[in-house]
């Protein structure tokens, strides 16, 4: 499989920068979804985002979905922190029935329309093969816009996650800070979900950070590595369904093959994962001297 | 909860309704144990020196009072153990003392402080296992977030930073595993990078929430040792537990609380029979005369 | 002319059926904190539903048994060290749709297909489809009405079961294997994504309209019912997706509740926290 020559075409190309760019800004802030066990309420807000889209295109056209998408995004993650601050309701079934009303709602909006399929489909798949220049340019803003904030960030996010009752005690406005985080995530959803669709945002960024942190227990480590993980799924994944259905005759559904891609990935990580363990644990048996300073340190003595 | 509580009657000779300005500051409370309880006395340090005033604090979620008639003075230098059964409302007050929970009557200030205007100069201990041993931060990292609020945003940790963590994490004795992953460590040493943690924040009062529970004998060691250092230094600590004996050994005071406080003052004066007869309820259990074991559930 | 004949009285029969299963199963569901699991499940059925297609054997059997792979999984990626179970399951709820796609779009009628599972068409329901509905609503519910007591005992209190020497894994897999069933039953009617509606909104309506156990169930039918029947009502008169007007109508009812429960419940509510540490 060649993974230069499908890129040769200039809309192969701009779908693999619009990919490549996406991997980046999805792994990192898929991090913090993992950090933070959002992967339900972002699962919520990549489904909320769609009466967005059909109202921003039922009022302006095309140009509209963006805008209708961001204001959507902008409610929902308001929304989510509320629901998920007051936890008299079971959080789990508030975010479900969330989910599925908003939907539901974009769906009985887009079904008034004639020829409603095609417009469904391409909001949960996406049209990564037609990206244009000026939707390239959208998503690179964004995505400085979101790095921005989340390096400003880091530090709150951080023991926010760890530790939120050392964070409210140091401070911290907890409640903005969860906010901030919903909005990050919904801004990644709303600039990805166009080109990639909602299967595709919604595996771009909880797969990647999951792999990463199978690989290492490293935070520093983890960012790049799920960096580098979103970046390689969405090329090998772009490469694979441009190589079966060229040389191959086989139709392969470009997002849905990153996707794959993506998962492969993610397992081969759980295995080099339980492997990194095995290998730990091996050295640590090996080394008697260190087993025993451990156990000083320790002073667990039966 | 309810069962462990007992009903919440006031101890003997103050009314439970009695409105507070009803009740002159000394007599707030059983008062039978309680010596320095109230303002600056003879010998006492002077007004600038205290570090937590609680004065007929009552602090309450919503409309249901959780504790009332908080009254104490705790100054530099100074331990104090919070003692008091489950549900008795020892974390609330620890978070009241941060400004998150609001007092409705009465005052409680921190450096003569609202609360939430000190909180720069107070440090919170979270119990370690409330936190997810899956975490991936090293122990280093989890230290540093004691800096996060001195390093502000932009900046990165300069040189005082790394060495005022490095120091806390040498006084917990836990040089050795600062690469570690903090989920890797057992529950005393998790305890004890948490301590190290609000060291390195250099706080004037630090609070702890049950640090002793499920400690290993190394860890209390060392974990008293390092509060002893910091009591050393001028700082004031607030300790919540469960341990009578670790309250003697760690600090001067004692506040007793069920729902409202049932003595506060020095530890050989307060831990007496009667006082926690009286916060226990029918959990306390008497051995010749002398010694009182608190049956916890 | 059979009643069977109109496709209208078809859909009413097929969205009672679904909503009843849906609200009791729901009732678990609820308790176990099993939505987002759920919401997995059923996209992860999807390449089930292919294969099977693609094979030509039953839809919902290799749907369902697909999906009880999918599930075995997610619970052993779940258990590895610092994956929590969330990650896991959207990884499953992602890799396992995104299979579905790629299968369906090997083939010719990409569109159709995928639209169709994943907001259902109720409207075109057969009588095969209804005979199948109707078996495994009865299944679930025997199963259910055997197995009950020990599930709850289970939800609510994971620990007594275990010591009361409950097989706690088996109790499990039973009611995994369970709403996988009640998924694979209600997808061709609702669609991948707004089953959830069904299977989560009338049992989370029942529990904010009563906390007697005894009622829930019933409850949750009911609701599950009538939202069903007036959705598809809706859908007629006003000339909308089906499957979509009956989850709005469950966020709707489960959005009222949850008004009328604030509006009840707070004077009461600072009581729950007198006794709070």
């Amino acid at each position: 499989m060649n993974l230069f020559e499908p890129f040769a075409t200039p809309f192969m190309a701009r779908a693999l920068i619009e990919l490549i760019i996406l991997g980046a800004l999805a792994g990192t802030v898929g991090v913090l979804v993992l950090l933070r066990k959002l992967a339900f309420v972002t699962d919520t807000m990549t489904h909320t985002v769609f009466p967005g889209v059909v109202i921003g295109y039922l009022a302006a056209g095309e140009g509209g979905i963006f805008w209708g998408a961001l204001a959507a995004g902008m409610v929902t993650a308001a929304l989510l922190t509320l629901l998920t601050r007051r936890r008299k309701v079971s959080e789990d079934a508030a975010l479900a029935m969330l989910l599925t009303s908003l939907f539901a709602l974009g769906v009985v909006l887009v079904s008034r329309q004639s020829g409603y399929t095609t417009d469904l489909t391409a909001f949960l798949f996406g049209r990564v093969l037609t990206v244009t220049g000026e939707q390239l340019a959208q998503t690179a803003l964004i995505s400085v816009v979101v790095i921005v904030m989340l390096a400003l960030l880091r530090r709150p996010l951080l023991l926010r996650a760890f530790d939120p009752e050392t964070a409210e005690a140091a401070g911290y406005r907890t409640g903005l800070l969860d906010v901030a985080t919903n909005l990050l995530v919904a801004v990644v959803i709303v600039a990805a979900v166009r080109a990639v669709g909602t299967i595709l945002v919604i595996a771009l960024l909880i797969v990647p950070a999951a792999a990463a942190r199978a690989l290492s227990d490293r935070l520093a480590l983890i960012v790049p590595l799920a960096v580098v993980i979103g970046v390689l799924g969405g090329w090998f994944g772009l490469a694979t369904s441009y190589e079966a259905s060229i040389h191959h005759g086989v139709r392969l559904a470009a997002g849905g093959t990153v996707v794959l891609v993506l998962t492969g990935l993610y397992l081969l990580a759980g295995l080099g994962g339980v492997a990194r363990r095995r290998i730990v644990r091996r050295r640590a048996a090996a080394g008697p001297l260190d087993q025993a300073t451990a156990g000083i340190s320790t002073g667990v003595t039966g | 909860m309810a069962d462990t509580a007992p009903p919440a009657s006031p101890p003997d000779g103050v009314p439970p309704d009695a409105p507070p300005e009803a009740v002159p500051p000394d007599a707030a409370g059983p008062q039978a144990a309680t010596s320095e309880t109230v303002g600056p006395e003879d010998g006492a340090p002077r007004e600038r020196d205290v570090t937590l005033r609680m004065e007929h604090a009552s602090i309450a979620y919503g409309d249901v009072p959780v504790l009332e008639k908080i009254h104490g003075i705790v100054h530099p230098g100074e331990a104090v153990a919070l003692i008091g059964p489950n549900g008795a409302g020892k974390s609330t007050l620890i978070k009241a003392i941060l400004g998150l929970v609001p007092v409705v009557r009465g005052r409680i200030e921190v450096l003569g402080r609202t609360p939430a205007l000190a909180r720069r100069d107070v440090a919170y201990v979270p119990q370690a296992d409330t936190l997810d041993p899956d975490f991936p931060v090293s122990v280093e990292q989890v230290v540093m977030m004691g800096r996060y609020r001195k390093i502000g945003w932009l900046r990165r940790p300069g040189r005082a930073d790394r060495t005022a963590a490095a120091e806390a994490l040498e006084q917990v004795g836990l040089t050795q595993r600062a690469r570690h992953r903090f989920g890797t460590l057992s529950g005393g040493q998790r305890q004890r990078v948490l301590l190290a943690r609000a060291i390195a924040a250099q706080p004037r009062l630090l609070l702890l929430d049950e640090p002793f529970n499920g400690v290993d004998a190394v860890s209390q060691h060392a974990l008293l040792e390092a509060i002893s250092v910091l009591k050393g230094r001028g700082a004031s600590v607030v300790i919540s537990t469960h341990d009578l004996a670790i309250a003697h050994l760690a600090c001067e005071e004692v506040c007793l609380l069920n729902r409202y406080q049932f003595g506060f003052g020095p530890a050989e004066e307060v831990l007496t029979p009667e006082c926690l007869r009286a916060t226990y309820g029918g959990h306390a259990l008497e051995l010749r005369g002398d010694r009182v074991i608190v049956a916890q559930s | 002319m059979n009643w069977f004949d109109s496709a209208m009285h078809r859909a009413l029969l097929e969205a009672a059926l679904v909503g009843a299963m849906g609200g009791v199963v729901g009732v678990f569901v609820v308790a176990r904190r099993l939505s987002f699991f759920t919401m997995a499940l059923t996209h992860a059925t999807f390449p089930g539903i292919v294969i099977a297609a693609l094979l030509g054997i039953n839809l919902l059997l290799g749907g369902g048994v697909f999906g009880l792979l999918i599930v075995a999984g997610v619970v052993m990626l779940g258990r590895g060290r610092g994956q929590d179970f969330t990650a896991a399951t959207g990884v499953a709820l992602a890799g396992g749709f995104a299979l579905g796609v790629v299968l369906i779009s090997a083939q010719s009628g990409f569109t159709k297909d995928l639209t169709a599972y994943t907001v259902g068409d109720i409207l075109t329901v057969d009588t095969f489809d209804l005979a199948t509905t109707a078996a495994v609503t009865c299944v679930v519910l025997l199963t259910l009405a055997m197995l009950g007591k020990e599930l709850l005992l289970r939800a609510f209190d994971p620990d007594g079961a275990a010591a009361a020497g409950l097989p706690v894994v088996l109790l499990d897999l039973a009611l995994l294997a369970l709403v996988e069933m009640a998924v694979v039953a209600t997808v061709p009617a609702l669609g991948a994504i707004l089953t959830l509606a069904l299977l989560v909104g009338p049992a989370a309506t029942a529990r904010l309209l009563s906390d007697r156990l005894a009622l829930l169930f019933p409850l949750a039918a009911a609701i599950g019912v009538a939202c069903g029947l007036a959705g598809i009502w809706i859908s007629m008169v006003a000339d909308v997706a089906a499957g979509a007007s009956i989850a709005l109508l469950v966020g709707a009812v489960f959005a009222v509740a949850l008004l009328l429960r604030r509006g009840v419940r707070r004077p009461r509510r600072s009581t729950a926290l007198s006794g709070a540490d």
